[in-house]
């Protein structure tokens, strides 16, 4: 039934792997790290520093954050408090029974009213300190399980893009959900689990002491059990951890595969590929149920189970020898019994608590794991912030994606004056989309430089950047969300007239009309109610709102009809007075604005200049246009070659 | 309290314990065989713990007459330990089995519901998010899997129970019959918590689907949300999400935990009650010592809060109810149906003539998108569809894939003459060969991409497919050439790139009818023109419908269909079409125009 692990889960190389990772963060991060959260308002994170620690001064540190650490502090008092109380409880039960048996057939009556009022207070009063222990309890899981989540998610809004493009979504859902429960479950069953358990392992053993102060070797048996059991608790624990490690990996997988399915359901469904789908998701819920499987086989050979019942019987045995040799009577035995019998209690507490401390354990790390991950795109030392003119200067530019030796974009320089228009053209992968992501510093680059108002972009502070600079998308992403919030998902503070008043200049307000709740139509998670203009619209209206300083515009009237478009181009060539824009696109209307063209191929700029300059000095250029028509360009204009 | 995004899904729906305890128990039916055996073995576990009171006992009432017999004392200890090794071994086999069991349930149960999932009509996925279904299949059905831990630890508990009760019984019936009395109670309180914990877990389940939904979205959209420096906005959304969830589940666990002290107090009380009568009792002699010590082990066996049976019952309570409620909404999924049902006719090879007749469909039954349509496409046919946005271009390539179901009559779509509702979709699926507008790649390599229709495809005939269709050139250029990995839909190429891979794909696929949804962001001309190469290749001999948004296919296509609000209004090819100057004459002026040579002939001037 156990299947060998696949490599990449196999638990050994993981964490070795981990290790060397947070180690490396520190020494390349502690001296130069700037808090990027805190200057788009996320709030303060007050764990960042210590994810360096590992994973366990992590969980420490939000177990002992602000009101936490009261709880924790109050749920430990209550808990020794009880257990103190529950093993009282055989000391009244164990004098009641000698009270009423050296009474038997005497004169005077024993009190055993007496005795079980006092056995009930005492139950009663542990009860209200359960209750008060299982409160705070809860509460501090709640709050760790939320804390936890926000910082994660607050780790990931702040990362850059190159950060985002290697991450699944399937895996980030299962870290925001499934890893970070098991902080929960760390205090609930786990903590509260550990403490019960040495509770219950300590406080018997002090009470036979109490109780039976002239016979200390009454202890020797539940000590031995006590170290014996720890013992195999550690065995049994180290066995397992690796388990759960890769369990809480191949789950996070299963998540993952599931997610990219649902996401290409259309493909799935066209291409009659269900099969193919469903075999990919059942080999990963496969190794999932193989892992529990064989943890399961461990978790069954628990061998304290055994040694509790052992200890029990030969407690007995010890008490019967010393009631033989007249040290002990036999309520005495029944009390030392009750007690050695309390020891059972930590077993199964131990086994859960233990269970999901490793499990959160194991949850912080990879939780640690993604929030250290990169941030490399961080605000400098002392960021510029300003309101930008436009001047955009490319010097010997290169950029390679991150984790990747293929120059996307080699010695790229070019000069772009405030309120200048610039075409991008060029082959498909020729970089294009890329050139005009590093303006905003989605990515760092390799070499060169670039400089927006004579200043190195990687000196402003990214808000101020990316805040005036607003792009235009190829494939437009929708939130589901109403059609009035996904335009004014730009800004805040505009009324829904003004957000209706621009979305008729992008020539979003008709068919917005025709939604059936108008604007407050809801555009739905993959946007089926609009068609790819429509979104292209509504992104239009988006970046209207926005006002920026920069714009980037990626193909993004092509869908619109020759009617729209001109209506769109019109409204652009308003907001291009006086901002610096980028055009990629095909479309020589819209390359006619261009003050400067940029061609592209492979990475590197093999013809730049106005449009008239172009057709008559770069073949390249011309060799667009003339694919494109079906006729050459020397029929146009004369070929001067 | 008031929660929002908390509501029922339209698929879920309520089914009466009866019936999800049924459809639970069909889920264990292949494993009868090791749940007998669990069951025995618990039997077998359940007689040795009741005995061991008994055996102490019978030691303790020796060790009150003054003179033992001491090897009757050393064999009474010698069966207690054989006794406690017995019940530990059967105990670890009814856990081994155990283990097993819920590891296997819980993966039948996440199979069966991706499976279910993956058989929903495309409409389905449009109504609800991807994060929530994620949730219900992973999360779920993990909560599910452990049903089985607690309904073991529930049987168990009620078996020791039994086993316990009748030695107590035979000792003094009176004191005993409290108990008779009290357990009830005490199962009316546990069982009075059903409702509330059944609901305040369901609304825990939904407030974690929530997140896990805003999640993914949140992730999806990352890169505008970056741009447009909105991760103030989305974290004050996640925020209150988050704190939702919070409110929501300390409510879960309150409920789950409040039961626990109550039923711990009835207990002591009941404690009390028999150290009151016992001890009167044993002061009376009445019952000796050893006896009473046998209520009192008895009890304890029965309700100490941790290890006992009852204690048990107490836990596996509240988490059944958990269980059940998180095996509704797998049933819930499991059981919605999907729209459309398939037909068992297998086209061996599909010729590909096409017929809608008086076709209606709509997705909101308000706002029909097709009424009495009507259209034949012979075989090998190629036609465009034009039309503005919102005519109903992509829907009729939907309903040809049978992605969605029409509502009309089940001759309304023909294909080779034959009803669409009677064929097998698989088998007829992979004979349509569909390019959506969007092209959507999976996080793998460019080879496997490509032969995602065709797993078992050569590399020549990828190659093969890939020149075709021009994407040679450029992926030689990657690091890593065809085993690129290209990560969530393709994130890692451009828009171009993935147009041309996606056509590599349906290529290879070597459809007898071929559905193109135009892509309507634009490619550079080099590139365009490669897919123009490569589909003009690909129609020749097949046919195919083309949701036209460029000049040069309208231009080359047999026959051009103009659609308009549903309806066909003008049909013919480009020529004839212009010839006319009707609708398709002002369509053409709007959409095309300026794509043609003669466009730019006339703003020559303005060029130069």
């Amino acid at each position: 039934m156990t299947r060998s692990l696949p490599k990449e889960l196999d638990p050994a190389s993981r964490t070795s792997d981990y290790i060397i990772k947070v180690k490396e963060k520190i020494l390349l991060k502690t001296e130069e790290f700037y808090d990027v959260n805190s200057e788009i308002n996320l709030g303060k994170d007050p764990f960042e520093k210590v994810r360096f620690k590992g994973s366990r001064s992590w969980i420490f540190a939000h177990l002992f954050y602000k009101k936490n650490k009261f709880l924790i502090f109050l749920y430990i008092i209550l808990c020794i408090l009880l257990f103190f109380m529950r093993s009282f409880n055989f000391v009244i039960i164990g004098y009641a029974i000698e009270d009423i048996t050296s009474n038997i057939g005497g004169s005077v009556a024993p009190n055993v009213f007496y005795w079980t009022l006092l056995y009930l207070s005492n139950s009663i009063g542990t009860q209200i300190i359960e209750t008060g222990a299982k409160i705070s309890r809860i509460i501090l899981a709640q709050c760790l399980e939320e804390e936890a989540r926000k910082e994660f998610y607050m780790s990931l809004l702040g990362k850059s893009q190159s950060f985002h493009d290697k991450q699944t979504i399937g895996d980030i859902m299962a870290k925001a959900t499934n890893d970070v429960r098991f902080l929960n479950f760390l205090i609930q069953p786990g903590i509260s689990g550990l403490v019960a358990a040495l509770n219950n392992l300590i406080i018997p053993i002090a009470m036979i002491f109490i109780v039976f102060p002239d016979l200390p070797q009454l202890c020797i048996i539940p000590i031995v059990f006590v170290a014996l059991f720890l013992f195999s608790l550690k065995k049994y624990v180290t066995k397992l951890t690796p388990l759960f490690r890769s369990r809480q990996a191949e789950f996070a997988n299963m998540s993952r595969i599931l997610n990219e399915s649902l996401d290409g359901i259309e493909v799935i469904k066209s291409m009659a590929q269900e099969k193919q789908s469903i075999a990919k998701y059942r080999s990963s819920a496969i190794i999932f149920r193989d892992i529990n499987i064989k943890a399961g086989y461990i978790q069954a050979r628990y061998y304290p189970r055994l040694f509790i019942a052992v200890a029990v019987t030969l407690g007995l045995t010890h008490g019967i020898i010393l009631n033989y040799n007249g040290y002990i009577t036999v309520p005495e035995i029944i009390i030392f019994l009750g007690l050695l019998s309390t020891l059972r209690n930590p077993i199964d507490y131990s086994l859960n608590g233990f269970f999901y401390i490793k499990a959160a354990s194991i949850g912080a790390e990879r939780l640690i794991e993604t929030m250290l991950a990169e941030s490399e795109i961080t605000n400098p030392s002392n960021p510029i912030i300003k309101q930008i003119d436009g001047k955009i200067v490319f010097d010997n530019v290169s950029f390679s994606y991150p984790g990747t030796n293929n120059y996307v974009l080699k010695n790229i320089s070019f000069k772009v004056s405030p309120g200048q228009t610039v075409a991008i053209v060029g082959t498909t992968g020729s970089g294009k989309t890329t050139l005009t992501k590093l303006i905003s510093r989605l990515y760092n680059i390799n070499e060169g430089n670039i400089t927006i108002d004579d200043i190195n972009v990687q000196k402003y502070s990214l808000k101020s950047l990316r805040d005036q600079i607003a792009y235009i998308e190829q494939d437009v992403f929708l939130f589901s969300k109403s059609a009035y919030d996904n335009i004014a998902f730009g800004r805040e503070n505009f009324s829904k007239e003004e957000i209706i008043e621009i979305a008729k200049e992008a020539q979003a307000h008709d068919f917005i009309s025709e939604l059936p709740e108008q604007y407050d139509t809801s555009v739905g998670e993959r946007g089926v109610q609009l068609s790819g203009g429509e979104r292209q619209r509504i992104a239009i209206a988006r970046a209207f709102l926005s006002d920026p300083k920069i714009l980037v515009l990626d193909d993004a009237s092509s869908a619109i009809d020759a009617k729209t478009e001109e209506k769109i181009q019109k409204a652009i060539s308003k907001i291009l007075r006086n901002r610096t824009t980028f055009l990629i696109t095909h479309r020589l209307s819209q390359i006619r604005w261009a003050d400067l063209i940029i061609v592209l191929k492979k990475g590197k700029i093999v013809a730049k200049g106005s449009h008239k300059e172009l057709l008559k000095n770069s073949k390249e250029y011309r060799k667009i246009f003339i694919k494109r028509f079906d006729k050459t360009y020397s029929e146009l204009i004369g070929d001067e070659d | 309290m008031a929660f929002s995004g908390l509501d029922a899904e339209e698929y879920d729906r309520i089914y009466s314990d009866r019936q999800l305890i049924s459809r639970i128990l069909k889920i264990f039916k292949p494993y009868r065989k090791s749940m007998f055996i669990i069951i025995v073995f618990m039997v077998l576990n359940s007689f040795c713990y009741g005995a061991l009171p008994l055996l102490t006992r019978e030691i303790i009432e020796q060790l009150d007459q003054s003179n033992y017999i001491i090897p009757l004392i050393t064999l009474t200890i010698l069966v207690t330990l054989g006794l406690n090794l017995l019940s530990f071994i059967f105990n670890l086999v009814v856990r081994t089995f155990q283990y097993k069991i819920v590891s296997q349930v819980s993966f039948d149960l996440r199979f069966k519901l991706n499976y279910a999932v993956l058989l929903q009509d495309l409409s389905f996925f449009d109504k609800y998010p991807t994060g929530k279904i994620v949730s219900r299949i992973n999360n779920d059905g993990n909560n599910f899997g452990v049903m089985i831990h607690s309904s073991v630890l529930g049987l168990a508990s009620l078996l020791m129970l039994i086993v316990v009760i009748i030695p107590m019984l035979m000792i003094n019936a009176i004191i005993s019959s409290i108990v008779f009395i009290i357990v009830p109670c005490l199962f009316i309180l546990i069982f009075s918590f059903r409702k509330i914990v059944r609901k305040r877990t369901l609304l825990g389940q939904r407030s974690l689907a929530l997140v896990n939904a805003l999640v993914q979205e949140t992730m999806s959209g990352i890169q505008i949300a970056k741009t447009f420096r909105q991760e103030e906005k989305l974290f004050k959304e996640f925020n209150i999400v988050n704190k939702q969830n919070n409110k929501v589940n300390t409510g879960k666990e309150f409920a789950m935990n409040m039961l626990w002290p109550l039923i711990n107090t009835v207990i002591y009380i009941l404690y009390g009650i028999l150290l009151y009568f016992g001890g009167t009792a044993m002061y009376l002699e009445i019952i000796s010592v050893g006896d009473w010590y046998l209520m009192f082990q008895s009890f304890s066996l029965l309700f100490n809060p941790v290890w006992s049976p009852f204690g048990q019952l107490a836990v596996f309570w509240p988490q059944f109810q958990q269980r059940m409620s998180a095996a509704e909404r797998i049933f819930s999924l499991q059981d919605s149906k999907a729209d459309i049902e398939e037909g068992h006719y297998i086209f061996p090879d599909i010729k590909g003539k096409l017929e809608f007749n008086n076709l209606n469909f709509s997705y909101i039954p308000e706002n029909p998108i097709f009424e009495n349509f009507n259209l034949t496409i012979e075989t090998g046919e190629s036609v465009a569809i034009v039309g503005h946005t919102g005519a109903g271009k992509t829907t009729l390539a939907r309903i040809l894939l049978r992605l969605y179901e029409f509502q009309s009559e089940d001759d309304s779509v023909r294909i080779d003459g034959k009803s669409i509702r009677d064929l097998k979709l698989n088998e007829y699926r992979r004979q349509v060969g569909y390019i959506g507008q969007v092209p959507f790649l999976w996080n793998d390599t460019i080879e496997n991409n490509i032969k995602y229709g065709l797993p078992n495809a050569s590399l020549e005939e990828v190659l093969s497919v890939l020149k075709q269709s021009g994407g040679v050139e450029w992926i030689e250029d990657l690091d890593n050439g065809l085993n690129t990995q290209i990560m969530e839909r393709g994130k890692l190429l451009s828009m171009g790139q993935k147009q041309l891979l996606v056509f590599a794909r349906v290529l290879l696929q070597n459809p007898s009818i071929l559905i193109l949804d135009e892509a309507t962001a634009s490619v550079d001309p080099f590139t365009e023109t490669k897919i123009q190469e490569a589909m003009e290749k690909a129609m020749e001999g097949r046919t195919t419908i083309v949701i036209a948004h460029r000049l040069v296919t309208v231009r080359h296509v047999d026959r051009i269909i103009v659609l308009d609000n549903g309806k066909i209004i003008e049909e013919g090819n480009h020529e004839q079409l212009m010839k006319k100057n009707g609708y398709y004459a002002k369509l053409y002026d709007t959409y095309f125009k300026h794509q043609s040579y003669e466009f730019l002939e006339e703003h020559k001037a303005k060029l130069i």
